[in-house]
């Protein structure tokens, strides 16, 4: 049980910050496919950072991990640019845009990894390697049972995202910048008409996603796969873009979303280990929370709707 | 602005785009041509010679002959397997335009390709069933499975309001893990790893055929995505369907209001667009490979979405669309092996041509702006 609640926090969070990029993002009317490329290259920037600073620091010290979340932080936010650049300047159209920055998000971190290990290290590798990082366990709180687990055998950057998270939540609903963004998605002709330029809130939305993203991507390369290579685009991106549909682009349902993507696939891992399955089983177990999904939206998704703005270039003479 | 005020590069901008009817061909091919010289500034940044690497991607795709060739090799041959690679490609760009038709984002090509592929291979691929059967019945297979997942995904977001971004990213890793539990278990090669490769009956590329001096690969799937383009230009543009389906895509309230039985539009349209799909991932698995490799999608099912939409979202288009990315990236592996840029630089010119290509509509205000500045 408690394996469960571990792994699926782990796997659920860092989807949970990109998703919430997302919902900053879509909520201000900009469409974000791209989300899978910018958690690459955001996790990219973070791990190159990581390598780079790594042999100034003692073998087991948490500070590169903790310089690397703020590089893949900033590394999204400037590969958002792009997407900024192309949706609210060039007026171009959402979709290929964020179709376009995953290939080349995917490509460019390819082709430069290849580079970076051939000129700086010598070394003919696809990859850097980061390894996981090291885990805390909450003295005390810990040992509750069941609730405990959620505070054992942490990684650092669950409580960090966390607290983002948190912060996100009360800029969105509390804050007069968040009504605007979210007016930016409904409405923008008459956010306009208050004053407020539309083009200014989505740079902000697009670049919040960005850097979120990036983060979300650069905790995968530390838990998951230990290491950044190509293995990052195994589809995090599309998979947070699915929680924050499900989540009806809201943040405290697209949690529990998210969640469920978590937990469904611990907790599918746990019960091929005690049924002592052979591990080709574990395929037909990982198919759960997709299933699971589905079968939810068929029975709560009546009420699901976008930003009406969602997608639309925002011309200022239209009708 | 006075008229002798334009710079030269306006008045040759102004000369060669500027006239409103040919602007759907020429700006495009004025963003094609620009992103190509931006690729030759950066590849020229690398140190390696931009115009060499871009002969390279032609010589790889069999446009221009190579320097010297294997035994029973030649431009012909090379030339037949770019067809074999561009078969599945436009196929799936084929669906991507559809499903875009109707005002529908089908993100799950690769899935329905995976899941037509799949159950054509075990059913027929695996049969001893003489060609003439075979061939025929994988199509019909492959055709008939893509449907059957892309209606499912039309039903869904007609009858349950599920978007279909999120069913179709769902259905892709349904597919992808349930694929990938079934071959593992049944029908593995436990040399390649891979599912057991077909029998050659039932593969829609002829392999190592002797024509003459040489031994070429036929890709029999080009024919089909021919007649797919062929078909659905001819559905869009002359079928009741057709008009149905694109007045539903362009505001499925005045559809409705016009009388159009939104939901049952949408639910065919679907079923056609898997339906490609499904053709796409037989000539892909069945054709262009023979076997299936587990827990990994085609990427061509992403692709395809950018090259539907580089093609302008129309049939004719598609065809140039897909034939430019497919010389890009099929020409790559010749490209790194001899002028020695890396083979992900390729991708990186088709991530700029789709780049530039989307800020058309920007190109286009622009110019008739300065257009009626004079």
């Amino acid at each position: 049980m408690n394996t469960i609640i571990i792994d699926g926090l782990s796997f659920a969070l860092p989807l949970f910050i990109m998703a919430i990029g997302g919902i900053y993002c879509e909520r201000s009317g900009v469409t974000n496919l791209a989300l899978e490329g910018l958690q690459g290259f955001g996790a990219f920037c973070g791990a190159l950072f990581a390598v780079c600073i790594a042999s100034h620091f003692a073998g087991d010290s948490p500070v590169p991990f903790y310089l690397a979340m703020v590089a893949a932080f900033l590394g999204g936010m400037l590969f958002s640019l792009l997407h900024a650049l192309l949706c609210i300047r060039f007026k171009a159209n959402q979709v290929i845009s964020g179709v376009v920055i995953n290939i080349l998000a995917m490509s460019l971190t390819e082709f430069m990894t290849k580079q970076i290990n051939a000129s700086l290290f010598q070394a003919p590798s696809n990859k850097f390697v980061l390894g996981v990082s090291a885990r805390v366990t909450v003295p005390g709180i810990s040992s509750i049972p069941i609730l405990g687990a959620a505070f054992t055998n942490l990684y650092p950057f669950e409580p960090v995202i966390v607290l983002i998270a948190v912060i996100a939540w009360y800029v969105l609903y509390k804050t007069p910048f968040g009504l605007h963004l979210r007016a930016c998605g409904d409405n923008p002709h008459a956010v306009d008409a208050a004053g407020i330029g539309v083009g200014r809130v989505r740079l902000i939305a697009v670049l919040v996603s960005g850097a979120l993203s990036g983060l979300g991507g650069i905790c995968f390369a530390y838990s998951i796969s230990a290491n950044f290579s190509s293995n990052i685009y195994s589809g995090y991106g599309y998979l947070a873009i699915a929680a924050l549909i499900f989540g009806n682009w809201k943040i405290l349902p697209t949690l529990g979303a998210c969640l469920l993507f978590g937990f469904a696939r611990s907790g599918g891992y746990e019960l091929v280990k005690i049924l002592e399955m052979p591990s080709s089983y574990q395929d037909l177990v990982m198919v759960l929370p997709y299933v699971l999904t589905l079968l939810m939206l068929v029975f709560f998704g009546k009420k699901n709707h976008s930003p009406r703005a969602l997608g639309v270039i925002y011309d200022k003479g239209a009708r | 602005m006075k008229k002798n005020d334009r710079t030269v590069l306006q008045k040759i901008v102004l000369q060669t785009i500027g006239h409103e009817k040919r602007q759907p061909v020429m700006i495009p091919l004025f963003t094609i041509l620009l992103s190509l010289l931006l690729g030759i500034v950066v590849i020229a940044l690398l140190g390696k010679n931009p115009f060499l690497a871009y002969y390279n991607l032609l010589q790889g795709s069999g446009l221009a002959p190579k320097a010297s060739y294997a035994g029973h090799k030649g431009m012909i041959t090379d030339f037949t397997s770019f067809l074999n690679a561009l078969t599945p490609m436009l196929l799936a760009a084929l669906s991507v335009l559809i499903a875009l038709k109707a005002g529908m984002f089908n993100i799950g090509v690769s899935g329905q390709m995976l899941a037509a592929a799949f159950i054509s291979t075990v059913l027929i691929g695996y049969s001893d069933l003489p060609a003439v059967v075979a061939k025929p019945l994988v199509i019909l297979t492959g055709f008939v499975v893509g449907a059957l997942v892309g209606s499912l995904v039309g039903f869904l977001k007609h009858r349950f309001n599920i978007n279909e971004v999120v069913s179709t990213i769902m259905c892709n890793y349904i597919v992808q893990y349930v694929v990938s539990f079934f071959i593992n278990v049944f029908f593995v090669d436990p040399i390649s790893r891979q599912s057991k490769n077909v029998g050659q009956a039932a593969r829609l590329t002829l392999t190592d055929v002797v024509v003459g001096d040489y031994k070429m690969d036929i890709p029999l799937g080009i024919l089909l995505a021919a007649a797919g383009v062929a078909a659905a230009a001819f559905l869009l543009r002359k079928t009741t369907l057709g008009f149905e389906i694109k007045a539903v895509g362009l505001s499925s309230k005045a559809a409705q209001y016009a009388g159009i039985r939104v939901g049952r539009t949408r639910v065919l349209a679907m079923m056609l667009s898997g339906g490609a799909a499904g053709l796409a991932g037989v000539t892909y698995y069945l054709g262009y490979f023979s076997s299936i490799q587990p827990r990994v999608l085609a990427s061509t099912g992403y692709d395809a979405i950018a090259v539907a939409l580089l093609g302008n979202s129309s049939p004719v288009g598609i065809v140039f669309s897909s034939f430019l990315i497919t010389v890009i990236s099929k020409g790559s592996t010749y490209m790194s092996s001899t002028a020695g840029v890396q083979a992900e630089m390729a991708s990186a010119i088709t991530g700029l041509i789709l780049l530039i290509s989307a800020c058309g509509v920007y190109v286009k205000e622009k110019v008739n702006r300065w257009k009626e500045n004079t």
